[in-house]
């Protein structure tokens, strides 16, 4: 046997290897000192992720590895996503280190280090062993991340239904995987897309001549492994447990890291891969139109069920459950626009989520409460954190001229778009009908908590003292929605070369 | 379209087979329960104490440290088989991966993991 | 040689015992052994596929994944420790100050 090594390029992975080779020392840097000083294992975390920065500036992009790395601009647009949300929950976790996080800094930071490197390999995979195990990386230290409060039993209790719903969801998604490789005979996604659109009907390998039912379960299970990890329904019952019982940061990091590699996963597999079975002219089993429910049930439920919600981490929960809908209008149009149009709203949740849940951290830590009923009267003690989160929150909803609103402009954009190309798309409109319709109720419970903040008179206001790391995070936020906000073309630029990574694929 | 519908249809029809057996079963079974059809036994005989016995908790910790040396196995063996061809490079690269568990038995160590008390 | 359908026809039947497991067990553990089983149901139609078509792929696969199946395992089973001593029980159903 004639063993070729693949040409290894370590140059193009150099951002990952270095970030794993911080988080290691970031834990053995904890666990070998007598913890001098109780913030030191984070400053080392955030410079960590700084340093990964600037040496993914001299990466270059190109595929290395066998053709199974693969450095294009779409995998560079979303590391800086996964870069920035990392860099912005360990940075409003400094308040939880000083009172709760005692004894295990270095495991808490690595592990959140550890997740953004299983992101950023997910985001460069050009090929399903690779996206698999980067998947897995993202979501096992998550699992930990969790669960990370030892003794509180609302945080355990969130880190066993995350642990067996994102095993669950792996497990199913690696059964679909598993068909994809064994019906086109590869496990690179060009080829299997190129495979699955020159056979003469979609779908089957001619080796096995029966295989279209095989086809539609391996794409169901495959929809339902990424339908979990980006909670849409009926995949979406864990995420307000998980939420509200994990440590703010996580639920942060979660809420969008977390969201941006399953979209990833969702990108390379669906839309590179079996993007030829979405044509309803071309196959029998056309999933566009079962994700289009999907969003649309996200939209619905999570803008419905966020209204009765007393608890502000669970609102934004299942606000975020309603992103996801919105995030998914835009990935179904396989225009030029859509893919830049979900890379956009990504950046502008980014801001805008970490940002709004950097504020309930620091309530958190000063209260021990997230009800929205204990932020009466914050905008008369703290007036910064009242305006910060107003923006948020108006962000959220999406008013002009905040970062939120061009993310869904350029989403529902996109599927107009792609609904006037088709003549079987008509569907699309009335998903963007759905979105435009509860993007009404949206603004109802995000005015709750604005008017909580400024019309609620309450005996014992808050007093909240700042450290300067959050409120460096809070004010990122806030300038990174009204900034992008007010000139969203860089970002728009720099997403719009994504779907050129595509090739030929887009119309 | 029609391929979903069919595996809807399945679907439904196996929950429904189902549901039908269970309520057959209930329509035909007699009902008529006595305090002796509640006893635990264990091979004819009472059980003796409970069957919920704790074990250590060390047990479990010293298990999945070992987990980590039985999974890098996986990886040596097709290494070590293919070695021949393969040259220092793949011999390099073996060690970086060993190394790198090293530090996991390292952080064991050092959070003290390893001293039975 | 035994055709390749059997191969596809035992793992989904490992599936959805896997599957059927998670949904309806109350135990912790149990749900966790099933997730194991759905793990191998998927490992077994890759080295079904791999030796079909005589494409080693598969077979690097099932590595990766028993490899994460271990890391799986360690982190449910350190985390099923900890709910233990938390709550004295692993039963799933008592796991409700967050409403499921």
């Amino acid at each position: 046997m004639e063993f070729q090594l693949p040409e290894i390029n370590l140059q193009l992975m150099a951002p990952e290897i270095f970030l794993f080779l911080w988080a290691l020392a970031v834990m053995a840097f904890d666990v070998t000192t007598k913890r001098k000083s109780s913030s030191t294992a984070g400053n080392l975390a955030l410079v960590g992720l700084a340093v990964t920065g600037v040496i993914m500036v001299f990466t270059d992009q190109g595929r290395g590895f066998g053709n199974m790395f693969f450095n294009d601009s779409m995998a560079v647009f979303f590391k800086v996503i996964f870069l920035a949300a990392a860099f912005m929950a360990i940075g409003s976790s400094f308040g939880l280190t000083h009172t709760r996080i005692l004894n295990h800094r270095g495991e808490y930071f690595g592990l959140i280090l550890l997740s953004t490197v299983g992101m950023m390999f997910l985001a460069s995979s050009s090929e399903l062993i690779s996206l698999y195990i980067g998947l897995e990386l993202t979501t096992i230290p998550l699992f930990v991340l969790a669960a990370f409060f030892k003794d509180d039993r609302k945080s355990v209790e969130a880190g066993i239904k995350y642990l067996v719903v994102g095993a669950f969801s792996s497990a199913l998604l690696l059964y679909g995987l598993s068909f994809i490789y064994g019906l086109t005979g590869t496990t690179d996604i060009a080829q299997i897309r190129s495979i699955l659109a020159h056979s003469a009907v979609a779908g089957f390998n001619p080796a096995y001549q029966e295989s279209t039912p095989i086809m539609v379960m391996a794409v169901l299970a495959i929809l339902g492994g990424i339908g979990f990890k980006l909670a849409l329904p009926p995949f979406h019952q864990w995420v307000p447990d998980v939420y509200e019982g994990a440590p703010t940061p996580i639920t942060a990091f979660l809420s969008v890291g977390s969201k941006a590699a399953g979209l990833v996963a969702f990108a390379k597999i669906m839309i590179m891969g079996l993007y030829d079975l979405y044509d309803p002219s071309k196959a029998p089993n056309d999933w566009g139109i079962l994700v289009g429910v999907m969003a649309a049930a996200a939209m619905i439920v999570g803008n419905v069920l966020a209204i009765r919600q007393t608890n502000i981490k669970r609102m934004l929960a299942y606000s975020s459950i309603a992103h996801a809908g919105y995030v998914m209008v835009g990935m179904l149009a396989l225009n030029s626009l859509g893919l830049a149009s979900v890379g956009y709203y990504m950046f502008a949740y980014l801001f805008t989520n970490m940002g709004a849940f950097a504020i309930v951290a620091l309530i958190e830590d000063r209260t021990g409460s997230c009800e929205i009923a204990s932020y009466a009267g914050l905008s008369k003690t703290s007036p910064f954190l009242a305006i910060s989160m107003t923006i948020f929150l108006l962000s959220l909803t999406g008013i002009p001229p905040l970062a939120g609103f061009f993310g869904k402009f350029y989403v529902f954009a996109a599927a107009i778009k792609m609904a006037e190309t088709g003549s079987g798309l008509t569907w699309i409109y009335w998903l963007v009908g759905v979105g435009l319709v509860t993007s009404v109720f949206a603004l109802y419970y995000y005015a709750n908590v604005m008017r909580t903040m400024y019309f609620v008179e309450t005996d014992s206001p808050l007093k909240v003292t700042m450290s300067p790391m959050a409120v460096a995070v809070i004010v990122i936020g806030v300038v990174g929605v009204v900034v992008f906000g007010l000139n969203p073309q860089p970002i728009v630029q720099f997403a719009s070369d994504m779907p050129a990574a595509l090739g030929a694929l887009l119309p | 379209m029609s391929e979903y519908l069919s595996v809807l249809i399945f679907a439904v029809t196996g929950a429904a087979i189902v549901l039908f057996t269970f309520f057959i079963s209930k329509l035909i079974r007699p009902h008529n329960p006595y305090p002796e059809k509640g006893v635990t036994y264990e091979c004819a005989e009472d059980a003796i104490g409970d069957s919920w016995i704790r074990f250590n908790p060390r047990f479990y910790i010293f298990a999945l440290i070992f987990v980590i040396f039985d999974v890098e196995v996986i990886f040596l063996f097709p290494w070590a088989v293919a070695f021949g061809e393969l040259g220092l490079f793949a011999l390099v690269e073996m060690v970086i991966f060993i190394l790198i568990l090293f530090f996991g038995l390292f952080y064991a160590w050092k959070k003290g993991v390893l001293k039975w008390v | 040689m035994v055709p390749i359908s059997a191969y596809l026809i035992l793992a989904a039947v490992l599936f959805g015992i896997g599957t059927v497991g998670v949904l309806i067990s109350r135990n912790v553990i149990v749900m966790f052994m099933s997730i194991e089983l759905m793990l191998n149901a998927a490992n077994m139609v890759l080295i079904a596929f791999s030796r079909a078509l005589s494409i080693a792929d598969g077979h690097v696969i099932v590595f990766l994944v028993l490899t994460v199946a271990a890391a799986e395992a360690a982190v449910g089973l350190g985390l099923i420790i900890m709910i233990y001593r938390n709550r004295a029980t692993i039963n799933i159903d008592r796991f409700s100050l967050l409403k499921w």
